[in-house]
């Protein structure tokens, strides 16, 4: 298998987060991984980007036009990194409504988390893990199943666990309804 | 035994699994998780072993260099500007050597990610005359870690790990030894004057004949041991590519995207190499393409009329590798003529760069508005150093940043060059213990007028919160070691009320214009990421802006500069409820019409999923 994820977003959304329990997925299924994470600005707002690359790679990085799935955490961060995706990749971005789907070379799924968590619907700081609920339910090719996704979650603090389990089937029912 | 680990945790087992039981240095980004983690494994497995920061770079290297004289096995960790700091104790090292081992711990950061300068630290070996292995993988790291210490140790010389920040900060399966059967070592120094005191010139110029003969025995060992294997594999052809460290990642990737097939060898220590030897095998290929990042270390090394590189322009010569500048150095020297793999495509519109801020609730931030509210940016030069209130550069409270403790020093060059203005320097509570207090005797002794404000969180927020000394212990103290030094000091105790600051700072001023030497100002602070202290300081004090009220002055926006604060398609600004964490201080003096309110619908947001 060979499997190559950008995760975008900006200081404190978690971005990292998301990069360890695909990690983690992969060392379930005993599958090679190599990815990387920006740390020093990652706290304060800056943006964030990370990779991971499924599969018998020997670098961590990269390159336009390479990637299968960009996971966009925010409209912005998405649209700095929509060069990274490959014209048969997915992209799966939190923005509002009027986010230019269409100017887009790859496959969209659009959905405006932020305004779920204003309402209440999801915690805040369960944004990044709704996205990749939205992931599992809506990308055909991603390589990894809703059970694996929760065995990961289990595996990087049981403390937690529940909590990011219930917005991840959260996503799952939402984009399937 | 496999594990998911990021290259720093590697790193950190390859110590403990080298028995290497005293690591010292100073958190640098892509390097500060090393020694913490070290520290963690110890409490784990219970291990009896020394790992602590060092006040800095020169100081962390120094005591853990004395381990390996009198003969234990040591490790210093650091980035690679911090290996600047410590250059002066390696040069002699690199002559001196040692009994146990000393594996130094040089991290790299290739496209500036968090540093000022993009410098490549195996040169830095080269130039001391130490060998230096290159990781290009988490595996690699946990592996040559291992390798280094038995290098050092067989060879009596310090060794060099050099990973960088895509090693450091990568992650991978890692397979690391199934037990840990960690044996610390018994240091016993062995008395031998000659040795061990770098007086010249004597005892020196032997030992640098022994430098040279060690250097010429290390080409045979890599040679043998790391490099034929290599080439006893490769077939010969068309072309060669060289490389260490991650260009070997790079290379192979490019390679198999591309279609093409080539021998590549990876040099595990890409200083000293054998250059005869490798030479040798260039008659068996047409093209010689070195892939390295960030200088050209091994193409200087090995040069002749084969060898391309960055020396005549084939591969690019600054900022981080991409796959791309191999494709492209391909097509230059005619191997590669198919499509652009790798075009750059970036998203029609121009979208609007996100620079990184202090963090929303961060008392620098209030500390920094008060000191430009009360000396005048016109009238005044602001010297700061390195550190998260480096960030402040975007509220336009930051003239100069050099290098650590640079603030003070600059400040008392300011205050000779440019008199007239008030000079206003910052530096964090780490940093000051780095290298701000020999600048501060200095300024002392000659009278330099100035203000030097001391941002004190008690924490090294930047690399990831380690504690600093008057935090693990009390008795250090900032005020009586700058009272010490001889100057005048006063303490600030932060609180959300910018009024308290901007009165204190009008007093300052006062202070300032009757002083005939330097001032410190002490603040005392927090930072918000100290989950042991927030609570304490965050009053859940949310904002919010009454649109009526607000004139879009632009203060909050330009001058204040929390992060929340941005305009809405109204025109008006608006407070972004994600980002703002209720610390309650922009709820006075910030906005002129007093637009701005306390949100009292908010409730309490932890965030838990970093
Ligand atoms: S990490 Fe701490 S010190 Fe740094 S900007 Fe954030 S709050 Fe301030
Ligand atoms: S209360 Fe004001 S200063 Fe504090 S975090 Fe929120 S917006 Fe920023």
């Amino acid at each position: 298998m060979r499997y190559q994820v950008v995760i975008a977003g900006f200081g404190g959304q978690g971005s990292v987060f998301l990069v360890k329990i695909l990690a983690l997925c992969a060392g379930n299924k005993d599958v090679a991984c190599l990815g990387t994470e920006n740390h020093g600005m990652s706290q304060r707002g800056g943006a964030v980007s990370c990779t991971i690359k499924l599969g018998n790679y020997t670098n961590p990085v990269i390159d336009a036009n390479q990637a299968d799935l960009l996971i966009g955490l925010e409209k912005n961060e998405a649209l700095r990194n929509v060069q990274f995706l490959k014209p048969t990749g997915t992209l799966a971005v939190n923005a509002e409504s009027d986010f230019p789907s269409s100017d887009i070379n790859a496959t969209v799924f659009q959905v405006d988390a932020f305004d779920k968590a204003k309402k209440k619907e999801l915690p805040i700081q369960g944004l990044n893990v709704y996205m990749l609920g939205v992931v599992v339910s809506k990308c055909e090719d991603f390589p990894f199943t809703e059970e694996d996704v929760k065995q990961a979650l289990r595996d990087f603090n049981p403390k937690v666990a529940e909590q990011n389990i219930e917005v991840l089937e959260k996503a799952i029912a939402d984009t399937k309804a | 035994m496999k594990q998911t680990l990021m290259g720093n945790d590697a790193i950190a087992w390859g110590i403990i699994h080298s028995d290497i039981d005293m690591v010292s240095g100073y958190p640098g980004t892509p390097s500060s998780e090393i020694l913490g983690n070290v520290n963690k494994l110890k409490h784990q497995m219970n291990l009896d072993l020394y790992a602590e920061w060092g006040t800095n770079e020169k100081v962390g290297f120094e005591v853990a260099y004395a381990g390996a004289v009198a003969g234990r096995r040591a490790a210093a960790t650091m980035k690679q500007v911090g290996l600047n700091v410590a250059s002066d104790a390696l040069m002699s090292a690199a002559y001196i050597g040692n009994l146990g081992a000393f594996v130094l711990i040089v991290a790299d950061d290739p496209g500036f990610h968090s540093s000022q300068t993009e410098q490549d630290s195996r040169v830095f070996a080269k130039f001391a005359k130490i060998p230096v292995l290159d990781p290009a993988t988490p595996q690699d790291a946990y592996d040559f870690v291992k390798i280094a210490a038995d290098i050092s140790e067989t060879f009596q010389t310090p060794t060099m790990l050099r990973p960088v920040m895509r090693v450091c900060h990568a992650r991978q399966i890692v397979d690391i030894d199934e037990e840990t059967n960690f044996k610390p070592g018994k240091g016993e120094f062995k008395r031998e004057i000659g040795r061990w005191a770098a007086v010249p010139r004597a005892g020196r110029i032997i030992q640098g004949y022994e430098q040279i003969e060690r250097i010429n025995a290390l080409k045979e060992y890599n040679w043998e041991n790391l490099i034929k294997p290599e080439f006893d594999k490769c077939k010969g052809g068309k072309l060669l590519i060289l490389t260490s460290g991650t260009g070997d990642g790079f290379a192979r990737e490019t390679l198999e995207d591309i279609g093409i097939e080539a021998d590549v060898v990876k040099f595990k220590m890409p200083y000293p190499l054998p250059e005869n030897q490798i030479r040798e095998q260039f008659k068996n290929y047409e093209k010689v393409l070195v892939v390295e990042e960030p200088m050209p270390c091994i193409e200087e090394q090995i040069l002749t009329e084969k060898v391309h590189g960055k020396l005549d322009g084939t591969m690019h010569v600054i900022d981080e590798m991409q796959k791309v500048y191999i494709q492209n150095a391909l097509i230059k020297i005619g191997v590669y003529t198919g499509a652009d793999l790798y075009p750059v495509v970036p998203f029609k519109e121009e979208i609007a760069a996100r620079p990184p801020n202090l963090c929303p609730g961060c008392p620098h931030r209030d500390i920094y508005y008060a000191i430009t509210k009360v000396f005048r940016k016109k009238k005044s030069i602001y010297p700061s150093d390195i550190g998260c209130y480096t960030l402040a550069i975007n509220q336009g409270a930051i003239d100069t940043v050099l290098c650590m403790g640079a603030s003070v020093s600059m400040a008392s060059g300011f205050s000779i060059a440019d008199p007239d203005k008030y000079v206003v320097a910052t530096i964090g509570d780490s940093t000051f213990f780095h290298g701000g207090i020999p600048p501060l005797v200095n300024a002392v002794y000659q009278k330099h007028k100035f203000m030097l404000v001391v941002l004190d969180n008690s924490v090294v927020a930047m690399t990831g919160r380690q504690l600093p000394p008057q935090r693990e212990n009390k008795e250090i103290d900032i005020m009586k070691i700058a009272e010490g030094c001889g100057a005048d000091v006063y303490e600030h105790i932060y609180s959300n009320d910018i009024q308290h600051s901007l009165d204190f700072f009008k007093d300052m001023k006062k202070v300032y214009d009757e002083a005939d030497g330097p001032i410190v100002v002490v603040v005392r602070e927090f930072c918000v990421l100290d989950k042991e202290v927030v609570d304490d300081h965050i009053p859940l004090e949310f904002a919010e802006v009454v649109p009526e009220d607000c004139t879009a002055c632009d203060q909050c926006t330009t001058i204040y500069k929390c992060p929340p604060m941005a305009y809405n398609a109204d025109g008006k600004v608006e407070i972004d409820p994600f980002l703002c964490i209720g610390c309650g201080a922009c709820l006075s003096v910030v906005c002129p019409t007093d637009a701005f309110v306390q949100d009292t619908s908010r409730g309490i947001i932890r965030e838990e999923n970093k």
